[in-house]
């Protein structure tokens, strides 16, 4: 066998991952995804962003994957697509709302969102159901999503700060606006609680309010004044107020973490070791706090990897910060064909329970699920 | 009839297809043209000996040559495994396999087949498995094309299906992986290879049950490559009944697959490894690890068992099942969990070894079907063996998408298919050069014209011809039909003015027709002729004759209404 066949089969990363992985699935979808969102703990909902039709699919995680006991006797290592639907316009923003069969997504274009039912035993169409009305604003650009934590069906959506509200999906009604009067655009939405929530601003300023108040929210101002730059935050919605805490990443690739209730202190700070003038401006960069390891948080949207920090090693002044584990998978086995546009991921999520199981999509249409192994309990790299 | 496979879910009859639905008595062979199979796997063609034998057919049956190699050894052991194993009686024997095999008539890819004067079939590449068909069958201009299981990613040895734009009138293909998004080859190698070298790193043994006209080679080389580049020392084993029918598959293979893959995969012998040795049954028994294929796959006779029986009881061990087993074998009892197997002479085998399932067919999902369609361009699409309520989705895209209608009919349902055949008629070479002078020496697309004649059926054939060789024919005499009318125009001019002054007025109106002013005193629009002449009581009342026969019939109203209207006052 010639020594380029040779290579084909067994290259570097993918004898590495025999050892880096404990599971790794790698897929491709016929058309990429922005959105990766979990609808249960076995199925997550990703969608199409070109124009103008797209699919949204519910997939159904490989049985494989979920089995505990018995997983050396399960073959089954596909994703099933459970439930599927057409949209009208990309999808940059979807949402589904807990204890719901419900979702409520958004095309980027404007600050309307669609709501979407995603069908029971009965069918396996998902549909849309409605539609909520955002805000018109001068620039128009996409909202954000949070749904409420409870099994109330509320949405909290907006394209910039002032426009923040929450809508009660099954009446329409608006339940509450955020009082404020700046018209920074958002980067983030999400619930930190069943009522207190964060909406992180592309300047970096992070707001923090409870929707049970009209009280005017909390706000702490960017790390940076650096106008050129762009913030993207998460919060930790942990059960001990010590664990809230919150990251801001910038498209410098400047790490600030803050505790929730003092956002302004002195927190913990980073250099992240992305590409940054690589970077797509088309695509999110997206942060996420482990939902079960502490301290960690991953980032994605520099590049065609998925790194993996551990906050803890981190100081009060910024100092250059080494990943913890890096997912390389889609730019090695990129299935772009224009060698001039790089692959990126597009998103990432944790599993809510299985501490080390990720999902990423990327720009060329792959979709991987990976659990990765922690390296400081490796036990020793594969000889070469 | 498309495939003949037994359900491998049941025990009783209900796994056997129900014939019933051909007809309630009596043999098939009055009732089927042809039979044919797509690929080697029990449930295509696991019935096909009691559906030639037992209930009763003698036509002709096509499959792939390596198919029909296949298949008679797959059928004997799955029947040694339903019979003396497990002793059942209402099955097929040794002689049915063979006597439904003399059958069978090979078909090669790309070769059109006439099945009788009317069908015909014609096989393609499907990828999949070795010998895997996908079919078209034609009969006049009415086609279907069967798919059986394929796949659209290629395969490091058995590439993609893969079909011309053949336009079939019904694209059939199995709906139960439409709906799944497969898992990428490299991740289930690497599956296989983890679970190997850990294997192998805890000094365990690592049994891999195959059958030899498939899989093993391919794993071979995964292993081999991997050991290579790991620098591994471990013994690997391939045992010598595997060697046999290995060459046996080579020569098969060879013939199959296509010049790429023959350079990739096929070039090198395939069983000259620098780490894979013959085994001998006595190196079960050395210490240490090591890696042994042995068949046969299912673990239900043979070596295999034999190594298994002595490693079971090691829990550092493994047994790695690459493939389907069938019930009533130690494959599928291990396969579902069973940790105490009942041997021969009452004898109890603790299975502690760990055993590993993993699924390396290539089967094409949701993509690999929108793929499939866009090369094939079929006007309807059949999806069969799903449930409707999960396919609602597949439907609507497919119809979305192609715009083509998508049926999903149930088991023992019929689908009727509306299809636009084209009807292709002879044309009388009179009728052709008469219009062809009629247009000029090109035609002209901007002017596209009607064609009159007669279409005749007399038994089997369609002629176009003119009307008068129709009437000829017939033996019936041709009448002409004219509409003549007369319209009233005030004009002071002579008759003969009047009239020229009605051609010029036309020919600003009818631009684009032959208008004539004949020396004869008529006016001539194309068969349409107008004569002037005066009234009798008044000489400035005019009376136009007009008179038209009925092939002109919308022409001459026209005309008749426009004259009525009289002459525009400018006309000279």
């Amino acid at each position: 066998m010639e020594d380029a066949e040779f290579e084909d089969i067994l290259d570097d990363w993918f004898i590495e991952s025999l050892k880096t992985y404990k599971d790794l699935h790698v897929y491709q979808l016929e058309h990429p995804t922005q959105v990766l969102e979990w609808t249960s703990g076995k199925s997550v909902c990703v969608a199409g962003y070109s124009q103008p039709k797209n699919e949204i699919l519910e997939l159904r995680l490989p049985l494989k994957l979920l089995a505990d006991e018995n997983k050396s006797l399960c073959a089954e290592r596909d994703f099933k697509v459970s439930h599927g639907g057409f949209t009208d316009g990309p999808v940059r923003c979807l949402t589904h709302i807990p204890g719901t069969r419900w979702a409520v997504t958004n095309d980027g274009l404007s600050s309307d969102l669609q709501v979407w039912d995603l069908g029971g035993e009965e069918s396996d169409v998902i549909r849309r159901t409605g539609s909520i009305k955002g805000k018109r604003s001068a620039s128009e650009r996409g909202s954000r999503i949070a749904a409420r934590p409870s099994s109330a069906p509320q949405v909290l959506h907006g394209a910039q700060i002032s426009d923040v509200q929450l809508t009660e999906l099954t009446s329409g009604e608006t339940l509450y606006k955020l009082e404020t009067d700046s018209a920074d655009p958002l980067s983030s939405l999400q619930f930190v609680s069943d009522t207190v929530f964060l909406a992180g601003c592309c300047n970096g300023s992070v707001y923090v309010a409870d929707t049970r108040t009209s009280a005017p929210p909390q706000l702490s101002h960017s790390p940076s004044s650096d106008e050129s730059v762009i913030w993207w935050t998460d919060g930790a919605a942990g059960p001990h107020p010590s664990s809230r805490r919150v990251i801001r990443v910038s498209s410098s690739g400047q790490a600030v973490v803050s505790d929730l209730r003092n956002l302004g202190g002195a927190g913990c700070q980073a250099q992240l070791d992305v590409q940054t003038p690589g970077r797509c401006s088309q695509v999110d960069v997206k942060v996420s706090w482990a939902p079960t390891l502490d301290d960690c948080i991953s980032v994605s949207g520099f590049s065609g990897v998925v790194q993996i920090y551990n906050t803890r090693l981190w100081g009060a002044e910024p100092q250059e910060a080494r990943p913890l584990f890096e997912h390389r998978g889609h730019a090695v086995s990129s299935q772009q064909t224009d060698d001039s546009v790089p692959t990126f991921v597009t998103s990432h999520i944790w599993h809510p329970e299985r501490p080390r199981t990720l999902l990423s999509a990327a720009s060329d249409g792959s979709v991987h699920v990976w659990d990765w192994v922690d390296p400081d309990r490796q036990a020793g790299s594969p000889t070469p | 009839m498309l495939d003949c496979g037994m359900h491998m879910g049941y025990n009783d009859d209900r796994r056997f297809p129900d014939f019933s639905y051909i007809t309630q008595n009596g043999r098939l062979t009055d009732f089927l043209d042809c039979v044919i199979i797509s690929h080697f796997h029990l449930d295509h063609c696991g019935a096909l000996p009691y559906m030639s034998e037992m209930v009763g057919y003698d036509g002709p049956i096509y499959m792939t040559h390596p198919t029909k190699a296949i298949c008679p050894i797959l059928l004997e052991d799955f029947r040694k495994i339903t019979v003396d194993k497990k002793g059942e009686t209402n099955f097929f024997t040794s002689q049915m396999i063979k006597d439904c095999m003399k059958k069978v008539i090979p078909l090669n890819l790309h070769q059109t087949v006439q099945v009788d004067d009317e069908l015909e079939i014609k096989a393609y590449y499907a990828g999949h498995v070795l010998g895997a068909a996908m079919v078209h069958i034609k009969v006049g201009s009415e086609s279907v094309v069967y798919t059986g299981d394929y796949n659209m990613t290629p395969d490091r040895h058995l590439g993609a299906a893969w079909i011309d734009k053949c336009r079939p009138d019904i694209l059939i293909s199995e709906s139960t992986y439409a709906t799944t998004i497969r898992d990428s080859k490299r991740c289930r190698e690497r599956d296989f290879l983890k679970k190997v070298h850990e294997s192998i790193e805890r000094g365990g043994k690592v049994l891999i049950p195959v059958f030899a006209l498939g899989r093993a080679q391919e794993l071979c080389i995964l292993l081999e490559t991997f050991w290579e580049r790991m620098n591994l020392k471990a013994p690997i084993y391939f045992s010598t009944g595997l060697t046999e029918k290995a060459n046996h598959y080579y020569k098969l293979f060879i013939t199959w697959t296509n010049q790429k893959i023959r350079k990739t995969f096929v070039q090198r012998n395939m069983f000259e490894f620098k780490h894979i040795k013959a085994f001998d049954r006595s190196y079960a028994d050395n210490p240490g690890p090591m890696v042994v294929f042995a068949t046969p796959g299912m673990l239900h006779a043979g070596q295999s068992l034999q190594i298994f029986k002595k490693w079971a009881g090691n829990e550092k061990n493994m047994v790695i099942m690459p493939g389907y087993c069938v019930q009533g074998t130690i494959g599928h009892k291990i396969l579902n969990g069973q940790r105490k197997l009942e041997m021969e002479g009452r004898a109890t085998l603790d299975v502690k070894l760990q055993v590993e399932y993993m699924s390396f067919s290539a089967h094409a999902d949701a993509k690999g079907i929108m793929q499939l369609i866009r090369m094939a361009e079929p006007r309807n699409m059949l999806l069969v063996h799903g449930e409707a309520v999960k396919m609602e989705f597949l439907k609507g895209k497919i119809e979305q998408e192609f715009s083509i209608d998508c049926y999903m009919p149930a088991n023992g349902e019929t689908t009727t298919v509306t299809t636009n055949p084209s009807v292709p008629v002879d044309i009388s070479l009179n009728l052709l050069k008469r219009e062809m002078a009629l247009g000029g020496p090109l035609p002209d697309p901007k002017k596209p014209r009607t064609m009159h004649g007669t279409l005749i059926m007399k038994e089997n054939s369609l002629k176009l011809v003119s009307s008068e060789q129709a009437l000829k024919e017939l033996g019936l005499n041709e009448h002409q039909l004219r509409f003549t009318c007369h319209v009233q125009l005030q004009d002071p001019h002579s008759d003969a003015d009047t009239l020229h002054r009605i051609y010029t007025h036309l020919k600003s109106v009818l631009k684009g027709y032959t208008i004539q002013h004949l020396p004869d005193g008529t006016v001539i629009v194309e068969s349409i002729v107008i004569k002037v002449s005066s009234s009798a009581e008044d000489s400035n009342t005019k009376v136009l004759l007009l008179s038209w026969s009925y092939q002109d019939e919308d022409l001459g109203s026209f005309l008749s209404s426009l004259l009525k209207k009289g002459l525009p006052s400018g006309i000279c």
